[in-house]
């Protein structure tokens, strides 16, 4: 930034004077390049982004056909009601979960693939591979796992637990898969970023007698907060979206302990047919993955590179 | 620059909404259907949902359809679970796009939504209309389940009802007779309590278990000769809210049904079905619930490791007049308009539920014929002979009573009761809740949803 407004300063020939003699097809022409980008966006983004809010302030015939207009009565049902309050809670502690549990996760097997250790290729590979398989296939796998008489998992802990049957486990279970899910990426990021430290600072480091901790702590995690930073944001808006493991998984329950905000707003319009309804909870999600996204633009500025 | 992060971070979240917007959209992709008049054969296309197995036995049927003659062609089209596949009909019958299909199938607690959508020509017109079909062949507990007001609307295809399922080789082991399955809950756990092994504290083998599913509930009501909902199950007039609550039949069965899993002896696999039927198959738990239609899968998934018995869903309660209801699915004809279309969805149809179709279906999957006439081909007598656990659901059926409580609730809000019952049985289970307030707390709700469902249908018309 600061070498192109020096450069900017230098040039002989100011950049602003020569819009002035642009022709009509010159200044056009950059909005030509951007308009297929731009249809796709109104098509895909966009236009339904209009309908959800235009359906969010009406109630729907089970047909999925507008009812009538109801004002925003379709908030403050939501607002007031206590299960729309428990999801909104289970989302938050199932997002603070998932999204610490992941980067910690991909921390550690990015610092441990780093190292100069024989097989580090192959470690590489199998640390990035959860990255390929679906969480559909993946939930499937697990409900396996987890199964409470026939799941490898009991077996081996020599437990007698039901892992996705009883509230006090289920949502730890589904997160733990989300986070398994979640590790392949979070490696292949935090792998790249840590080796785009310039490795005179360990030395130099090493010579001061720094150990290992310390010289992760003092110099890889300030060297790679952009990563981490951008990874958060990934995680949190990937954690508050989570469905198939749930839908698969637990359909919300024991009870109603995994009933995550995106599993309710799919209950609401495809189970229970109540398009308005589910409406107004995706734009209630669409303001709090909003507020989040900006606090950590915020937060952003404040760390330091 | 701060604008430009501000809306890089509504556009993100932007995205994360417009999903929920899709919803609406759809993405049928069938082929619309035109009639190809060139050869004279009509195109038509035909939507279920049935995978694994079952999905390979409906190509089966359509291949032989279409090799059968040359005036209809009909393509079949799967289209995920049957949640899934309502969905997309909806989108594609309200995006007027002409791009739904001909004939779909629809399971049992859609027929109320279907009755009231319009989409739909009752196949009753049909059958009027066509001296070649026999009403009289079909099932009549089956064409009572799909008829209102006497008139028939779908025509039954995938029929089941509850089995349950027992291991004989644990039976023996235990001393009890294989021969001879409970046929009440109280002799459910009497078995379950022989056939439960330990291993120290560890239960290895559970008796019995069932799946939290909300269609056992209706089941259960339905053997104690009870209504689920008001207006005789919503079949006089619409359903406004449910009775189970007042007649005393739910909490009978949220009671059984905590007694039976707080006895120890009865194991609990959560609401998926398949994770009981897999602990059945794996031998770790000697009986369980589950449909007919699943005995072809349960039998492969055994592989003779130990033989299977089936027996009647047992009872509560004393009353005669009580019993199952069928569950399972329909096909519906679509009001597209077209006549020869129609017309060549009804052949279809026809030929979905005769003798021979119908025979084969059940052989290849375990739901049992609709057709009467399939139980005469000689061929079926003997795979009967052979397999008699494929007889248990019709003889079950047979044994049952036509009227009004089995002939099942029509309640447009079915699938939304079922989740609620199955969320409230979890906490029961789990003992956080009272049987009487989880039969109070599932009647709340699925009382607003009716009244909802009702305003909404009413402001439409």
């Amino acid at each position: 930034m600061k070498k192109s407004a020096v450069a900017a300063k230098t040039s002989p020939q100011n950049p602003q004077k020569n819009a002035i003699h642009k022709t009509p097809f010159q200044k056009i022409e950059p909005y030509l390049y951007i308009t297929p980008a731009l249809i796709l966006f109104c098509c895909f983004v966009f236009f339904p982004f209009a309908k959800t809010l235009f359906l969010s302030l009406h109630s729907t015939t089970p047909k999925g056909e507008i009812s009538k207009f109801v004002g925003f009565s379709n908030f403050t049902s939501l607002l007031t009601s206590e299960a729309f309050r428990n999801s909104l809670f289970v989302t938050v502690k199932y997002s603070l979960m998932v999204v610490f549990f992941s980067i910690a996760a991909g921390f550690i097997t990015g610092v441990l693939a780093n190292e100069k250790i024989p097989g580090t290729g192959l470690f590489r590979t199998i640390y990035s591979l959860p990255m390929a398989i679906s969480s559909a296939a993946a939930s499937i796998i697990f409900i396996f796992v987890f199964h409470p008489s026939i799941g490898i998992l009991n077996y081996l802990l020599g437990t007698d637990i039901g892992w996705l049957i009883s509230d006090k486990w289920a949502l730890f279970s589904v997160v733990m898969v989300t986070v398994w899910m979640n590790i392949g990426l979070n490696f292949i990021f935090i792998l790249a970023a840590l080796q785009s430290v310039p490795p005179e600072l360990y030395e130099s480091a090493s010579l001061e007698g720094a150990g290992f901790f310390r010289k992760h702590l003092s110099i890889t995690l300030p060297c790679i907060s952009p990563t981490l930073f951008f990874l958060l944001i990934i995680n949190v808006i990937n954690s508050f979206q989570s469905f198939a493991q749930i839908n698969l998984m637990t359909k919300g329950g024991p009870g109603q302990s995994t009933y995550v905000i995106v599993y309710s707003i799919y209950q609401e319009a495809f189970f229970n047919n109540r398009f308005g309804l589910a409406c107004a909870e995706s734009v209630i999600l669409f303001f709090i993955i909003l507020a989040l996204t900006l606090v950590q633009f915020r937060l952003e500025k404040k760390v330091t590179y | 620059m701060k604008l430009k992060r501000t809306l890089a971070a509504v556009l993100a979240a932007a995205m994360t909404l417009s999903m929920a917007g899709c919803g609406g959209g759809g993405n049928s992709s069938s082929g619309s259907s035109t009639g190809g008049s060139e050869s004279g054969t009509t195109e038509i296309v035909f939507w279920h949902a049935m995978g694994g197995v079952m999905g390979e036995q409906v190509d089966l049927m359509i291949k032989n359809f279409n090799e059968s003659q040359d005036k209809v062609h009909v393509t079949a089209q799967y289209q995920g679970k049957y949640d899934d596949e309502l969905t997309k009909l909806k989108s594609a019958m309200t995006d007027g796009s002409g791009s739904g299909p001909d004939i779909v199938q629809v399971y049992d607690i859609g027929s109320k939504f279907m009755v009231d959508s319009g989409y739909i020509v009752p196949v009753e017109d049909f059958i009027a209309a066509d001296e070649s079909f026999n009403k009289e062949d079909i099932e009549p507990n089956l064409v009572s389940y799909y008829s209102v007001d006497g008139k028939q609307y779908a025509m039954p295809f995938n029929s089941s009802t509850p089995l349950l399922y027992y291991n004989k080789d644990a039976f023996k082991e235990a001393g009890l007779d294989p021969e001879k399955a409970p046929e009440t809950f109280a002799q459910v756990l009497e078995y379950a309590e022989k056939l439960t092994k330990k291993d120290g504290d560890k239960v290895t083998q559970y008796g019995f278990s069932m799946a939290i599913y909300g269609w056992f509930f209706e089941q259960l009501i339905a053997v104690q000769g009870e209504f689920y909902a008001d207006n005789n199950n919503g079949r006089t007039a619409n359903a406004t809210k449910v009775v189970f609550d007042e007649n005393g039949a739910g909490l009978n069965v949220v009671q059984t049904w905590k007694d039976l899993v707080d006895s120890g002896f009865v194991g609990n696999f959560g609401r998926n079905t398949d994770d009981t039927r897999n602990a059945f198959i794996a031998g770790r738990t000697a009986m369980y619930l589950d449909s007919t239609a699943q005995l072809a899968s349960v039998i492969k998934g055994v592989g003779g490791r130990f033989e299977i018995g089936t027996g009647n869903m047992p009872r509560i309660g004393e009353k005669e007049d009580g019993g199952v209801i069928i569950g399972g699915g329909s096909l519906w004809i679509i009001d597209n308009k077209d006549e020869a279309r129609k017309n060549a969805a009804w052949e279809f149809v026809k030929y979905a539920s005769s003798p021979e179709a119908q025979a084969a279906w059940m052989q290849g999957t375990g739901y049992f014929a609709t057709n009467v006439k399939s139980y005469e081909i000689e061929s079926m007598k003997t795979y009967l002979e052979e397999n008699p656990n494929f007889t248990t659901a019709i003889n079950q059926l047979h044994n049952t009573p036509t009227n009004e409580f089995t002939s099942g609730a029509l309640l447009g809000v079915f699938p939304e009761a079922r989740a609620k019952f199955e969320e409230n049985m979890e906490l029961v289970l789990m003992g956080q809740q009272t049987p009487e307030d989880c039969i109070k707390n599932v009647a709340t709700a699925v009382n607003a949803a009716i009244t909802n469902y009702n305003e909404t249908t009413e402001t439409a018309k």
